[in-house]
């Protein structure tokens, strides 16, 4: 009854922000048209007259995303087969608490240790012109989400039946050929969910994308050139657009591109997880 | 038959009477087993014949499960087990640390209590153990799969299910899935931590028909609650009492005339 | 499992409204409650309240010598708001602000059309706006003009080789376009020539000056600009050449005797010599109190 309620009133609220920023963003379509405004990439909202195409920062955001998803994946998802089923339980109990209290950091902090410490390695290593890059902002997005993907998924895994991993092991198949054959399988779910919510959690931190990206606005040719993302250009304008101006309603635009683009994925990943269940139920 | 004394510790030992022209398939020698400080099996010295059926027997918490994962080293998986003694599968040593335990369990398959099939198709669970090991879906996997399923009795009743899941089984069905699972990685032996428990009787008669079809390839070790499942199904019995072997003989005679009073007792059910 | 991905969806969502949630604050901020038009109370008088309006740049810069003033004065009301210098001009001439923020001199224009108007107007340069360009201490090039860097800022020359360096791209470090610095720096240097000119496609926009000065120090590459207050002995500062006059090194006196080209006054503008609670607020402005606020937040001091 409880939980129904609150059901209701999550869909509601995600509807009032649907509309609120749809209300807000829309209008900016009638100075500049939807086409230039997705796949053009001069960013110029204090010119006059200002020019609005956000397609460099589109191509930011998704490659920022995906190295930081490639990266924290496999790494999240194999610490969290190390915890749930190969570490003996004492090491276990002693990393659950530090890889939670990881997920503490504020991302600022992160993203001065980005800053300071990560973005001159990748210079270094990757003999680049600056160290502040797409590269740099994706490792650092990675970690941010992996405590949640490495708690989340390791739950997941430790609430896969005993008798599965048993049977496995009986069989002969070794402890990653158990993990990757039948548990992970087994858990996709909540591995699924965590990684979602992981990249929520990425994506959300936008002071260390900010701090690390490099922010060029131009679209980048690799993910080791300077790039914006799409929140960190609303949380920069955001406080200085004037309320209701030109720059104020395409910041809302970035808004509902994000809104769109993240539904999609989350459509995607439900769509691929329904045909799973739908075969093994 | 021959009656050979087994010594267990300096000043006890166990009547063991078997068949003269048998081959030992394993054996365990003196083996302890500690969880911890806790010791659950106690020096215990025990033939298992090849191409026969042993049953242990034995209360609950008695150490049944325990021995029997000895034979495919799954108390390996339980971190805070330890080992003394020896087993043996055929001569060779397995708590040696050269032995390679994947080896080992392709050698020595196990059917657990509850029916665990994974949660994939019919076809899938049978096909896991061949595909871990190398085989090829071109290279007779299906072959393997329905000789296998024939097997173990299962093949009539799920051919036209091979690509559907494994819950939609029985019971029974899923337990015979599981011995079929086992038979296609390629066992010698075959154990089974009570396989029946979880079973209506018919389905438990057609797992015991199903044992005795296959001791004509392989050694067959089973635990078991049930006394009567002891006695119809088994060739030789061991019970076990407290960690300790108690008695161990050809089926018929331990049942009709135990030599230890425990025993006696517990077959009569005065135990406890 | 399938809450957990609903909840993942409210997550992502909620992270994207609240970055816009911020937009509830205006460009301008007003420390006090606002009020439309100016001097319906007489700002002459003890107490009441006072309209600020003008320069982007200078609206930090107003509210917070507004915020500290009025711990101080309980009895005075201070509204700032932004819109560009020319708004705060045209807000003194139909008298609807009390000071006028400008970070240029008011043209002739309007001084005409205020005369005409019966306003007086009289300007105080309150604070100077200088801008220091910055390169790696390694780096051999220690002047450049105008137009150089407006073609190094603007992205038409790209590598330290065409202006005499080494053979190695040029990182060209900038404000983001929420500081007015990176208006400043664009219209001084980057349109000094073409008016139409932006900044090039390669710049790249760090969102602090702390996080330019850190770049700079450590990245031979680099170039970037700042308020002098961050210029350490980590980065080099580069002399910089009007059309007219030499190559001038940003200092607090160079600033502050116009010698140094990127670099402008900025003024308080109100009509008449100002009176009774104005005249005190802007002696408190230009008080030590007031210019060390000045300071922090990278203008330079007129004191
Ligand atoms: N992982 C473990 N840690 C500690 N003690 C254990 C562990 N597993 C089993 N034991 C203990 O070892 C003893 C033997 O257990 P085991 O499971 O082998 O008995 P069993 O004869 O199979 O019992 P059942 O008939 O109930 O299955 C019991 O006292 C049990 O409590
Ligand atoms: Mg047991």
């Amino acid at each position: 009854m409880v939980l129904a309620a609150a059901g209701w009133m999550t869909v509601v609220i995600l509807v009032l922000i649907m509309i609120m920023l749809f209300v807000e963003g829309l209008p900016i379509l009638a100075v500049t048209n939807p086409f230039s405004f997705l796949f053009t990439s001069q960013w110029y909202p204090v010119s006059d007259p200002p020019v609005f195409g956000i397609l460099s920062l589109i191509i930011g955001s998704l490659m920022i995303t995906a190295t930081a998803l490639v990266i924290a994946i496999p790494l999240g998802i194999g610490a969290a087969a190390f915890l749930a089923e190969i570490a003996p339980p004492p090491v276990r109990e002693a990393i659950k608490p530090v890889i939670e209290l990881l997920s503490g950091i504020p991302s600022i902090v992160l993203g001065f240790i980005g800053f300071l410490l990560l973005a001159p390695a990748i210079q270094r290593i990757f003999n680049l012109d600056s160290g502040l890059n797409g590269l740099t902002a994706g490792i650092l997005l990675a970690f941010m989400c992996l405590p949640t993907i490495v708690s989340i998924s390791e739950d997941a895994l430790s609430a896969v039946p005993r008798e599965y991993k048993e049977a496995s092991l009986a069989l002969g198949a070794t402890r990653w050929q158990t993990i990757y054959r039948v548990l992970i399988p087994a858990a996709r779910p909540g591995i699924v969910a965590s990684v979602m919510l992981g990249m929520g959690r990425a994506i959300g931190e936008t002071m260390t994308v900010l701090m690390v990206s490099g922010g060029r606005l131009a679209i980048p040719s690799f993910i080791t050139d300077p790039m914006s993302a799409m929140t960190g250009r609303i949380a920069i304008e955001i406080n200085n657009a004037v309320f209701g101006g030109l720059q104020y309603q395409a910041l809302f635009a970035i808004g509902i591109v994000l809104f769109l683009i993240t539904f999609a994925i989350n459509l995607v990943a439900d769509l691929v997880l329904e045909k799973q269940r739908r075969r093994y139920a | 038959m021959s009656i050979v004394n087994l010594t267990m510790t300096e000043n006890r030992t166990v009547p063991v009477v078997f068949e003269e022209n048998v081959a030992v398939k394993m054996r365990s020698q003196a083996v302890s087993l500690f969880y911890d400080k806790v010791e659950a099996l106690k020096e215990v010295t025990l033939p298992i014949l090849a191409n026969r059926i042993t049953a242990i027997i034995g209360p609950s918490g008695c150490g049944k499960s325990s021995y029997l994962r000895l034979f495919n080293r799954m108390n390996d998986l339980i971190w805070n087990a330890k080992v003394k003694g020896q087993v043996y599968l055929d001569e060779e040593a397995l708590y040696d640390p050269k032995i390679d335990v994947v080896e080992l369990r392709k050698r020595v398959g196990m059917v657990f209590q509850k029916p665990n099939p994974f949660p994939m198709s019919v076809f899938d669970n049978v096909a896991y153990g061949p595909r871990l090991h190398g085989a090829k879906e071109m290279g007779g996997l299906s072959e393997i799969v329905e000789r296998c399923l024939r097997q173990a009795a299962l093949w009539e009743e799920v051919k036209d299910k091979l690509k559907g899941s494994a819950f939609a089984l029985s019971g029974g069905q899923q337990q015979r899935l599981c011995i079929a699972r086992v038979l296609a990685v390629g066992p010698e032996v075959i154990l089974l931590d009570e396989p029946c428990s979880a079973l209506d009787p018919a389905s438990t008669m057609r797992i015991e028909d199903l044992m005795q079809e296959l001791k004509v390839n392989y050694t067959l070790a089973i635990v078991t609650h049930n006394m009567q499942q002891a006695g119809r199904a088994s060739d030789y019995t061991a019970y076990l009492l407290m960690g300790e072997l108690i008695e161990f003989g050809p089926t018929k005679s331990l049942f009709t005339y135990p030599r230890d009073k425990r025993t006696e007792d517990y077959l009569t059910g005065r135990w406890g | 499992m399938r809450k957990s991905r609903i909840l993942g969806a409210v997550a992502l969502l909620l992270s994207v409204s609240l970055l816009l949630a911020a937009c509830g604050t205006p460009a301008s901020t007003s420390p006090t409650t606002p009020s439309p038009t100016a001097s319906s109370t007489s700002p002459s008088q003890e107490g009441g309240t006072i309209v600020v309006k003008g320069s982007d740049t200078m609206v930090n810069l107003a509210s917070a010598w507004a915020e500290d003033y009025i711990t101080g004065h309980p009895n005075v009301k201070i509204t700032v708001s932004g819109g560009g210098s020319g708004i705060g001009i045209a807000a003194l001439l139909n008298k609807t602000t009390d000071i006028c923020n400008n970070s240029r001199p008011l043209k002739q224009e309007e001084v005409d059309k205020a005369k005409a108007g019966g306003i007086d107007p009289v300007s105080t340069i309150v604070a100077k706006d200088g801008v220091a360009v910055v390169v790696h201490p390694s780096n051999p090039i220690s002047e450049l003009s105008l137009e150089q860097l407006a073609a190094i800022f603007g992205g038409k020359i790209t590598n330290w080789k065409e202006l005499g360096g080494s053979d190695t791209e040029i990182v060209v470090l900038s404000r983001d376009n929420n500081s007015g610095t990176h208006l400043f720096f664009k219209e001084h240097v980057i349109q000094v020539k073409d008016k139409k000119a932006e900044y090039g496609p390669k710049v790249q926009f760090l969102p602090t000056s702390q996080s330019i000065a850190d770049e700079v120090a450590r990245n031979p590459k680099a170039i970037g600009y700042y308020g002098l207050g961050y210029l350490s002995n980590q980065q080099k500062a580069v002399a910089v050449k009007s059309a007219t006059g030499p190559a001038v090194l940003p200092s607090l006196a160079t600033v502050l005797d116009n010698s140094y080209p990127v670099s402008r006054p900025l003024f308080c503008t109100t009509n008449g010599q100002p009176k009774g609670a104005m005249q005190d607020y802007l002696a408190w402005i230009l008080s030590p109190k007031g210019q060390e606020i000045v300071r922090s937040l990278d203008f330079v001091p007129v004191q």
